[in-house]
C-alpha cells in the first residue's frame, strides 16, 4: 500500500507524503539511530524521587536527578489521573477503529512483529510547574520535575494507520486507555490531530531499551514527541479514527490554555482558551553551588527543551535580565529531547546573587521572565532562577 | 479509615511492592548462597506509594475522610492553597462526579478544607521515596 492509503483528504499531496514519511524532521525522529551511549551513574544520594501524591500515584523526579540525556526509568515522574488497572499483557489487545477500511485488533506479539521505530524525546505533564503560578491554582503541585527525556520504541502509528487504511474525512485519532474512573468521574480519553500523529507519532512498548513498566504505561503507550504528557495515552487499548475530536470533560473544559494572557487571578472561560498541545520554550538549572568564592569559577548544569524541535541557545543573567551571557548546548541531541547544557559563572564580588536561565528555541521563542497564568496551572515556563552566596 | 479506603490503600500498597526494590530483595535473599548486591539507592527511604498523610483533625475530618479517600491520598489536598472560592469549586465538582458528601455538609467541609489548607497553608511535605518500578 502506498501512502495514499492514509493520506487524510484535507491534505494536499505534497504535504502528506512530507508528514508521512518523505519529512527530514520525521525521519531525524524516527528512523533507527544508534543507541545512545549508557547514562553516566547518577550518585545514590541522589537516585530518589518526590512523591506528590500516596494514590494514586503521582511522583515528580527531583531537579539534581534530571542531570543526564537519558533518564533512568526508575527515576522518571509518575503521573496517574486515578489507581490504574494494568492490563495483563498476555491478553492485551490495540485496536484501531473508526474512519478506516480494516479495523485492527493487535496483540503485543503482533505489535512487535511490525517495524520498530524510536523517537527519543521528552514527555513533561501539562501540569508541570503549576506550584509556581502566583495566585495559587488547584491541581498536583508540580514544581519542576514532572518531566524527563526517553527513547521510546515500539511501532510508528503512521505504520499502523497505513495497514488499517484512512478513509476520507479523517482529521482526528481519538485514543483511551484502560484505567476507568471511579463513580461519575468523567473518563480520560484525548484526541490528537491525526496530521501530527502521523508525522511522527509512536506506539511504544519500550523506554530506555526495557519493557515499559505499568507504573508507566505498560504493555504500550502513545508518544507524541513535543506534546505535553497528557496526550501520551498510558496503558493504549484503543485508537479510534475520527472526523471529530474527542469530546468530554478533559477535551472541552480541562487542559486549556489562555489564547492571549489575561490578569493573574482572573479565570479564563472556556471559548477563551485552546487545548494544551505544544510545549512551551523552558529551562531549569540541575546544578550549582551554594556558595562560591569572588573570582573564582562555578559551575552550573541544566537542561532545556520546547515543542519546537530543538533548543538553539541558552543564556544566563546575574542581573535580573539586562545582561546575558550564552551557555553551552551538549551536541547530544534528537528532535523534541532535551539539551543539556553547562555555564561557568565568575562572580564579580561578595554577596547573594540570583541566576536565571531563559531558553531559545529553534524557531526563535524566547522563554519569558513570568509564565501566562492560567486556572489550571499548565505550562508553566517562567525563568528558574537560583542563588548562589558569593564569599570574599 | 472506611473499608472501602482500607482496601485501596491496600491494593496500593501492594502493587507498589510488587514493583519495589524490597520485593526484588527479598527474592535475592531467598538465594543464601549468593551475597545481596549493594542497593543503588538508600533503602532507608519508603516505597512510592507506601507512606500517607492523614487529614488533620478537626471538626470536618470525618467528611474529609469519607468524601476524599477513596479515589486518592490525604496528600492531594495537604499540597493545596486555595481561598475559599476555589475550595467551594472543588468541592461541588468531587461531588458531581461522586464524591460522597451531602449536600448538607459541603459549607462544613469548605469550611475545613480553608482552615487547614487555605492560601497561607505551607504544612505539605512530601514524600522522599526510592526510585520506582523499572
Amino acid at each position: 500500500m502506498g501512502n495514499d492509503g492514509i493520506r487524510p483528504s484535507g491534505l494536499d499531496r505534497r504535504r502528506f507524503l512530507t508528514l508521512a514519511g518523505g519529512g527530514a524532521l520525521a525521519s531525524a525522529a524516527l528512523r533507527g539511530a544508534p543507541a545512545s551511549k549508557p547514562a553516566p551513574e547518577i550518585p545514590v544520594a541522589r537516585r530518589r524521587m518526590i512523591q506528590m501524591n500516596g494514590y494514586a500515584t503521582d511522583a515528580e523526579t527531583p531537579l539534581d536527578a534530571l542531570t543526564t540525556y537519558l533518564t533512568p526509568n526508575d527515576l522518571f515522574f509518575v503521573r496517574h489521573h486515578w489507581n490504574p488497572i494494568y492490563p495483563d499483557a498476555r491478553h492485551w489487545a490495540l485496536e484501531v477503529d473508526g474512519l478506516v477500511e480494516r479495523p485492527l485488533r493487535l496483540t503485543l506479539g503482533e505489535l512487535k512483529k511490525l517495524p520498530r521505530a524510536s523517537a527519543t524525546c521528552i514527555l513533561q505533564c501539562a501540569g508541570n510547574g503549576r506550584a509556581n503560578h502566583r495566585p495559587r491554582v488547584p491541581g498536583v503541585q508540580w514544581r519542576y520535575g514532572a518531566v524527563g527525556n526517553a527513547r521510546w520504541s515500539g511501532v510508528r502509528v503512521r505504520d499502523l494507520l497505513e495497514r488499517a487504511g484512512v478513509k476520507a474525512g479523517a482529521r482526528h485519532l481519538q485514543t483511551a486507555g484502560s484505567d476507568k474512573p471511579p463513580s461519575n468521574t468523567p473518563a480520560f480519553n484525548r484526541s490528537v490531530e491525526l496530521e501530527k500523529i502521523l508525522s511522527d507519532g509512536v506506539v511504544a512498548y519500550e523506554m530506555n531499551g526495557s519493557p515499559l513498566s505499568p507504573l508507566h504505561g505498560a504493555p504500550a503507550r502513545l508518544v507524541v514527541p513535543g506534546w505535553t504528557g497528557n496526550h501520551w495515552m498510558k496503558w493504549l487499548t484503543k485508537l479510534t479514527v475520527s472526523a471529530e475530536p474527542q469530546k468530554g470533560f478533559y477535551m472541552d473544559t480541562a487542559y486549556r490554555y489562555p489564547k492571549t494572557p489575561g490578569e493573574p487571578g482572573v479565570a479564563f472561560k472556556p471559548d477563551e482558551m485552546n487545548p494544551v498541545t505544544e510545549l512551551f520554550v523552558k529551562s531549569n538549572i540541575t546544578e550549582f553551588p551554594a556558595t562560591v568564592a569572588a573570582g573564582s569559577g562555578a559551575l552550573l548544569r541544566g537542561f532545556a527543551y520546547s515543542g519546537a524541535p530543538d533548543v538553539s541557545r541558552v543564556e544566563i543573567t546575574d542581573d535580573g535580565g539586562d545582561t546575558w551571557r550564552p551557555a553551552e548546548l551538549s551536541a547530544q541531541h534528537d528532535p523534541y529531547a532535551w539539551r543539556l547544557w553547562s555555564f561557568r559563572y565568575t562572580p564579580k564580588g561578595p554577596g547573594r546573587v540570583t541566576l536565571s536561565a531563559r531558553a531559545t528555541d529553534s524557531r526563535g521563542s524566547v522563554q519569558p521572565k513570568d509564565a501566562v497564568w492560567n486556572q489550571s496551572g499548565y505550562l508553566f515556563n517562567g525563568w528558574h532562577s537560583v542563588d548562589v552566596e558569593v564569599t570574599a | 479509615m472506611s473499608r472501602r479506603v482500607r482496601a485501596v490503600s491496600a491494593l496500593v500498597v501492594a502493587i507498589a511492592f510488587l514493583f519495589s526494590g524490597p520485593a526484588l530483595e527479598a527474592a535475592k535473599k531467598k538465594k543464601k548462597s549468593s551475597k545481596p548486591a549493594a542497593a543503588n539507592f538508600d533503602t532507608k527511604l519508603p516505597v512510592l506509594g507506601t507512606k500517607l498523610t492523614e487529614f488533620p483533625p478537626g471538626p470536618g475530618k470525618r467528611l474529609a475522610d469519607e468524601a476524599c479517600l477513596a479515589c486518592h491520598s490525604a496528600d492531594m489536598v495537604w499540597q493545596q492553597r486555595l481561598n475559599e472560592k476555589q475550595w467551594t469549586a472543588e468541592v461541588n465538582k468531587m461531588a458531581g462526579w461522586g464524591a460522597p458528601v451531602p449536600e448538607k455538609d459541603r459549607a462544613g467541609l469548605v469550611e475545613y478544607l480553608v482552615a487547614n489548607f487555605g492560601p497561607e497553608n505551607d504544612k505539605f511535605q512530601p514524600v522522599v521515596t526510592r526510585p520506582v518500578g523499572k
